[in-house]
């Protein structure tokens, strides 16, 4: 009798674990440390260093953050993505704008970041297909599997002009992150940018708290007034009022 | 006054502090002057909740004697969600009170930087860095 108890309460216990017994991000998550708020250094994410890039691809990639810091010391926007309301792709979109939502199910992960419904689906235990497969994308194609606590992500595919940083790369470039929890509510995504494009890989990583009871919000860009004119500034459309009915 | 004005700033940099994003901001701001503000008493035309912007039109007095449509520029929906208002905030006709750093380029518009509402609550969108915009008026 209290065998078959023990054996009832184990049978339970292993159902009611998520996913086998892997830990579960299932949730909302912000970025860590939020603004105006200093890091636990137990928590804190890494610093991103510049990416290592070959010499033949360094020379506009410098160009590029010569503009961006000119750009940034007029107070202009860089004339990215987020300016015409194009999402981020990845990497950048781990970098966590707005508050993201993980959603696990043991055969598939989708991570969505509130900034533009950003979804990139993760499925489980499949093969990395070849990057020349895919057929270029924001999110590209994305595996998972566990090792031990730690989840692992590689996904390729992504199409040479989403860019991290402003980071030229090949459509052969794989991002392999390993997600894991420091603490209950803190999760840490740690990414490595692997391409011939580099010399060595670019690694950093980024750090999330969990949001009680958060729900993601919809975010579709429907009225873009603002852009860049000719001389670079940021100007702003603005209407007539409505007639009046 | 000056008081009143040194607590205003502080609750919007607080307000900066809790809603923004972690990075600069997806969009400058450098199209608004943020070296003074203008204030502006009027009547609502349109709050519009949509992205990238949220934006409220005032049919407010120009201060020429005439009145004109002022077209102010408002955070996200989603950041205007955390910090408290909702599509429903004011409506068409509401008679309020915004303040705002005016465009540069001399167009009736500008960033709304504080809105006082037919009860007389004061409502911050939650502008990132809020503390580089001077309320001068």
């Amino acid at each position: 009798m209290t065998r078959l108890a023990l054996a009832l309460g184990v049978s339970l216990v292993s159902l009611a674990a998520p996913a086998l017994g892997h830990p579960d991000f299932t949730g909302a998550w912000e970025r860590y440390p939020p603004p105006g708020e200093k890091a636990d250094p137990r928590y804190a994410p890494s610093v991103i260093p510049d990416p290592d890039l070959k010499p033949q691809y360094r020379a506009e990639w410098e160009r590029g953050q010569a503009i961006l810091k000119k750009r940034l010391e007029e107070g202009q926007p860089a004339g990215d993505n987020y300016v015409h309301c194009i999402p981020d792709g990845m990497p950048a979109m781990m970098m966590g704008m707005f508050p993201m939502e993980i959603f696990q199910r043991p055969e598939q992960i989708n991570i969505t970041q509130e900034a533009f419904n950003q979804t990139r689906r993760v499925y489980m235990d499949q093969k990395l297909p070849k990057w020349d497969e895919v057929d270029p994308s924001f999110y590209g194609a994305s595996v998972g599997h566990w090792e031990g606590d730690t989840l692992v992500l590689e996904t390729t595919g992504i199409k040479d002009d989403v860019r991290f940083r402003w980071t030229p790369h090949s459509e052969a470039m794989k991002i392999t992150e390993r997600l894991r929890l420091l603490a209950p509510d803190i999760l840490q995504d740690q990414i490595t940018v692997t391409d011939d494009y580099l010399e060595k890989p670019w690694t950093y990583s980024y750090s999330f708290r969990k949001m009680k009871d958060y729900k993601l919000q919809e975010y579709i860009c429907t009225d873009n007034r603002e852009y860049v004119d000719d001389k670079g500034n940021q100007r702003l459309r603005i209407d007539t009022p409505p007639a009046a009915p | 006054m000056r008081h009143r004005f040194g607590s205003r700033i502080l609750a919007l940099s607080l307000a900066a502090v809790t809603l923004t994003a972690p990075l600069a901001a997806h969009h400058s701001f450098a199209m608004f002057d943020n070296s003074r503000s203008v204030t502006l008493h009027g009547k609502v035309n349109y709050y519009q909740w949509t992205n990238p912007h949220a934006y409220l039109q005032i049919q407010a007095d120009d201060g020429k004697g005439g009145n004109k449509a002022y077209t102010l520029e408002m955070t996200s929906p989603n950041m205007l969600h955390r910090g408290g208002w909702s599509s429903r905030t004011v409506k068409p006709g509401d008679q309020v009170t915004a303040v705002m750093s005016p465009l540069r380029d001399g167009q009736p518009g500008g960033l709304l930087l504080v809105l006082t509402l037919p009860n007389g609550k004061e409502m911050l969108p939650g502008v990132p860095n809020a503390q580089r915009y001077k309320i001068t008026s």
